[in-house]
């Protein structure tokens, strides 16, 4: 039930960041280069989200390995554990 | 005609007139051009000495060393009481002054100050060892020297001569009106421009000066403005503000015999002006713009047009502004004035001379003009924050989160960051009792900003670091 909670949290995120990407154009696995406008300013925004919705602090290396929604979540998932 | 020959006209035609009021004690015309000539007849000032440093507070008696000393044609180099001591050496070691003078209240303060050959005084102690000696004084073509915060650690002394002052207070006279009838109520310090300027605009029409300490004793201007019959009142936009959280009703009977509300600054948040204009119908609310280098350099009188209401006016008569864009497709640069309310040079400082091209004061100040001339201030030059080259106006991503009506404050401001050089974070005060958290605030931004601008840091606070112009000390937040 957590692990559903925190999936549907970066899922929102990804929506927020992303405000004209459908249902239908989001996948766990779907990478940064396959996004329309996920450039360096984007990257910064998911972490910020992230970050503040989670209440967490994510490392320099962290931000730059996070390439998609599965990247994220993990790297989330790991800090909570 | 300089200051003094501004006090002694007074003295001539308006001799028992109640030239100068403060929380003690009031005085006439001519009791304060005795005390000014007592004042800079005593044997420190007969001294050959160029430069006298006076620890200025509000009150009459500082009134009179700040005309003495003019009076006996030195400069004063004016200090804020409440100056660090870092502050005080800096300054001292840039102006060189060849003594001090300060209060018996601030003595103990200076005490520690390990200089021999700079003696610091108290100005009780002056007056005592005097007698009137009544001569007309070689006055020296520098008034008084201030020193301004500025970027770096170098001390930046703006020495403001008598020509300054006579072109800036005549310029606030013909644009605002003052008369000699009018009684001009400030609770602004007196080491500061503004209030300054408001002293030498009582002095220049005739008209009575009431001084008060503090601008955080709401209650005491208030019932100040009724005591002395007050027609004209200088503040800072924060305490108009601040005034508005008091009853409507209750300031319409306060400000009932008030002709003219002047603040300065900063912009006036739009409610205030709105507000205010309410108030005091259809008497004058205004602002102007300047800073200690360029006093006063537009004004701007409110009117019913609201789209000005976020304006600071129009150039003051004989002042030239220009616009230095940072991009040839934007509106916005760095301000330029050019005009004789602007210093020649700095005091001893070669570095920010470099900030006078051909007598134009670049500013630091970032802001446009509308086709009509009316100057709009946006920030600060300093404060731009340059995110991976995508430059920011902390302004505008506050303005944007104000617009949360859960959130009473927030402040933006740049922060290292690995990738970027910088990003950006927002300091927030939020409203009593809301439930605001950092998504919705991030949302919002996300909604109404582009992606650069977006705070990568949200931090929530009990308070925001503001001097007692209510304008942000960026610095304590970098």
């Amino acid at each position: 039930m957590q692990d559903e909670k925190i999936k549907n949290d970066v899922k929102s995120i990804f929506f927020e960041v992303f405000p004209k990407l459908s249902e239908n154009e989001f996948a766990w696995g779907k990478e940064q280069k396959n996004y329309d406008n996920w450039d360096s300013f984007a990257q910064l925004n998911i972490i910020t989200f992230a970050e503040s919705k989670f209440d967490v602090s994510f490392s320099l290396d962290e931000s730059i390995e996070i390439k998609s929604a599965n990247d994220l979540l993990k790297c989330i998932s790991s800090h909570l554990k | 005609m300089n200051i003094i020959d501004l006090l002694r006209d007074n003295a001539k035609k308006y001799p028992s007139k109640i030239g100068f009021i403060d929380e003690k004690k009031q005085i006439t015309f001519q009791e304060m051009l005795d005390h000014v000539e007592k004042f800079s007849s005593s044997e420190l000032l007969k001294k050959k000495n160029q430069i006298i440093s006076l620890i200025l507070e509000n009150s009459i008696d500082c009134i009179i060393a700040y005309l003495g000393i003019i009076n006996s044609g030195k400069i004063v180099h004016i200090i804020p009481p409440n100056i660090s001591k870092k502050n005080f050496i800096n300054q001292i070691n840039s102006s060189k002054p060849n003594a001090i003078i300060c209060s018996d209240k601030n003595w103990s303060n200076f005490l520690d100050f390990n200089n021999k050959d700079i003696l610091i005084h108290t100005n009780k102690e002056i007056i005592s060892k005097s007698t009137i000696q009544k001569k007309n004084q070689d006055i020296n073509k520098i008034a008084y020297l201030i020193y301004t915060s500025g970027t770096t650690s170098e001390p930046k002394g703006a020495p403001i001569s008598h020509e300054m002052i006579e072109f800036t207070t005549k310029n606030i006279v013909k644009v605002l009106g003052y008369s000699k009838d009018d009684i001009d109520l400030t609770p602004l310090p007196l080491y500061h421009s503004f209030g300054l300027g408001c002293l030498h605009t009582s002095i220049y029409v005739g008209s009575t000066f009431v001084l008060l300490k503090n601008s955080n004793n709401l209650e005491n201007i208030l019932n100040s403005l009724k005591k002395y019959n007050v027609t004209t009142l200088a503040v800072v936009p924060a305490t108009l503000t601040k005034f508005l959280r008091l009853k409507k009703q209750y300031l319409e009977e306060k400000f009932s015999n008030i002709r003219l509300i002047i603040t300065n600054s900063t912009s006036i948040p739009k409610d205030t002006v709105n507000d205010f204009k309410a108030i005091i119908k259809n008497r004058k609310l205004a602002t102007y713009y300047g800073l200690t280098e360029a006093s006063r350099s537009t004004f701007m009188v409110f009117n019913e047009n609201s789209k000005l209401d976020e304006s600071v006016g129009k150039p003051a008569p004989g002042v030239k502004i220009k616009i230095k864009k940072f991009d040839e497709k934007l509106e916005i640069g760095e301000i330029l004035i050019q005009g004789k309310n602007v210093i020649k040079n700095y005091w001893d400082n070669s570095i920010n001379d470099k900030n006078l091209e051909n007598g134009w004061l670049q500013t630091s100040d970032v802001g446009y003009l509308d086709n009509d001339k009316n100057l709009f201030l946006v920030g600060r030059n300093d404060d731009i924050i340059n995110i991976g080259g995508e430059k920011v106006i902390p302004n505008e991503i506050e303005e944007i989160i104000k617009q949360i009506p859960e959130i009473e404050d927030v402040v933006a401001f740049g922060i290292d960051n690995e990738i970027f050089g910088k990003t950006i974070k927002v300091n927030i005060i939020k409203k009593k009792n809301s439930n605001l958290d950092k998504i919705k605030i991030l949302s919002y931004c996300l909604k109404n900003l582009e992606k650069f601008k977006i705070p990568s840091k949200i931090e929530f606070v009990d308070k925001i670091p503001k001097n007692e112009y209510g304008k942000v000390k960026r610095s304590m937040l970098k």
